[in-house]
């Protein structure tokens, strides 16, 4: 007889209560029963960050997090960057510079990019190409992506208005 | 998807934690972050009973000066461990392997005692179920021959830590709590020296701490690897100096990291300890990168490394 867990989540600031077997990761959980398909499956080993969400404000590769052991926990991911119509500043700017080919990794850029602005507001180029060299894209190449998060990055900046 | 059914526990004490492992006959696991475990889950080269959660063990993630030495807890984030003043001003061996390790946004969720209790790692054996069913079972999954090595009767896979060495250097001691009560002893006892079964511990113990002498070594890590921005080292070499000598330890090209003390903390006593570590290692074609290519750069990464620190020591 398969063990399930009910575990209650915020996601996106909404409560949503799962029952789940030990083994579902959060980003079944996320693509498949709350049908947030933003997150995407790459390497499905937590190599490549095509899946990366916040998990409680941190940037976190959910195919590698089981959500059994989330309880109480907060998520958020892509699809609860905007506010309404109002995008992001970060989606604007992926979409100003250019910085989507194919689009399967662009989520996981984004929240990662979001991560790091979280905890470092004014991360400069060099704090940019670190964190996001973590994440695989095969198309574009990271120059405009880089380009985008330091266009957001740079708006926090005083000096530069 | 992990697809093989198990129960989640999630424990409030070690205690507690000790007791539900006894209930599983030794086919449970036990989880920090995860980032090692859950793929090895997904991809089936683990398939436990019961996954029991340490997290909610509070008292296993703190760093805190403790007498003689600095008590860093198994479950210290290696994030947040890298920027913790105690570890980036006393230790920059192990500040500059934390730094190496994986990527941020792993680092974010690893812990150091997860890392340091990492299994080992080959090209012929971290596979599918698929494709390892398919070649046929190595040893390390309990089949008759080795993948890597035609003939070879034993296993050869790399222990993958890039804080093992440069805790090795540092003379790094760890703490276990186990069914039968709990020990302490050097980081470099911790190995058994096969690959296919790295660590010499009993069923169940956990690792509680980590406990590094307190005081201020110079020192650093260099590490090769083929993604500059994540992946695990295919060579690592830590260094640590104290005033009157130094320890060389390296890493990734076998079952343990091999640690070598040096007479005088000077570029001249490197090329012997290079030596010995060498003579010691026997690298297979187990990873991306040529075992020559790797054996080769054991000396090109100690040199640069030596003289990184002491041109810093100057």
């Amino acid at each position: 007889m398969m063990e399930r867990y009910n575990v209650s989540l915020k996601v996106n600031g909404e409560l949503v209560a799962l029952n789940v077997r030990a083994g579902e990761t959060l980003l079944e959980s996320l693509r498949e029963r709350l049908e947030l398909t933003g997150a995407k499956e790459g390497c499905g080993l937590g190599a490549c960050g095509s899946c990366t969400v916040l998990l409680n404000g941190l940037p976190t590769r959910s195919c590698i997090v089981m959500t059994a052991e989330l309880d109480g926990a907060e998520v958020q991911s892509i699809e609860g960057l905007a506010d309404g119509t109002d995008l992001d500043p970060l989606q604007e700017r992926f979409m100003e510079k250019g910085a989507v080919q194919c689009g399967f990794c662009t989520s996981g850029m984004i929240m990662t990019a979001k991560g790091l602005l979280n905890r470092n507001p004014k991360a400069d180029k060099g704090d940019i190409i670190r964190t996001m060299s973590s994440n695989l894209c095969r198309c574009t190449g990271y120059k405009k992506i880089v380009e985008a998060v330091e266009a957001v990055s740079s708006m926090s900046e005083p000096e530069n208005k | 998807m992990i697809s093989s059914e198990f129960k989640y526990i999630c424990p409030k004490s070690i205690e507690e934690a000790l007791e539900r492992f006894g209930e599983f006959q030794g086919e449970a696991v036990y989880l920090s972050g995860g980032t090692d475990l859950v793929p090895r889950m997904k991809l089936g080269l683990k398939k436990p009973r019961a996954v029991i959660d340490l997290k909610d063990v509070a008292s296993m993630s703190t760093v805190a000066e403790e007498g003689d030495y600095i008590r860093i807890g198994s479950l210290a984030q290696l994030f947040q461990l890298k920027q913790t003043d105690l570890v980036s001003n006393r230790f920059p061996a192990l500040a500059a392997s934390l730094e190496a390790t994986s990527c941020e946004t792993l680092q974010v969720r690893g812990t150091i005692g997860g890392n340091l209790l990492q299994n080992t790692r080959c090209l012929f054996y971290n596979q599918s179920e698929f494709w390892r069913r398919s070649k046929g079972f190595c040893l390390k999954m309990g089949g008759e021959k080795c993948n890597a090595v035609p003939g070879a009767k034993k296993c050869f896979a790399n222990y993958t830590s890039d804080n093992a060495p440069a805790l090795c250097t540092l003379q790094a001691e760890v703490a276990f709590a186990g069914p039968n009560g709990s020990r302490r002893f050097k980081l470099e006892s911790l190995y058994t020296g096969r690959s296919d079964d790295p660590f010499d511990l009993e069923p169940g113990e956990i690792l509680t701490d980590i406990f590094v002498p307190n005081k201020t070594v110079a020192g650093g890590y260099e590490k090769l690897r083929v993604r500059g921005a994540v992946d695990y080292p295919l060579l690592g070499v830590a260094f640590s100096r104290g005033s009157d000598s130094g320890r060389l330890a390296v890493g990734a090209v076998g079952p343990r990291p091999y640690t070598v003390e040096l007479n005088e903390p000077a570029q001249d006593a490197m090329g012997e300890a290079v030596a010995t570590v060498i003579n010691q290692v026997k690298t297979v074609e187990n990873t991306v990168l040529e075992s020559a290519y790797r054996k080769r750069m054991i000396p090109v990464l100690a040199e640069r490394l030596i003289k990184k620190v002491m041109e810093g020591a100057e």
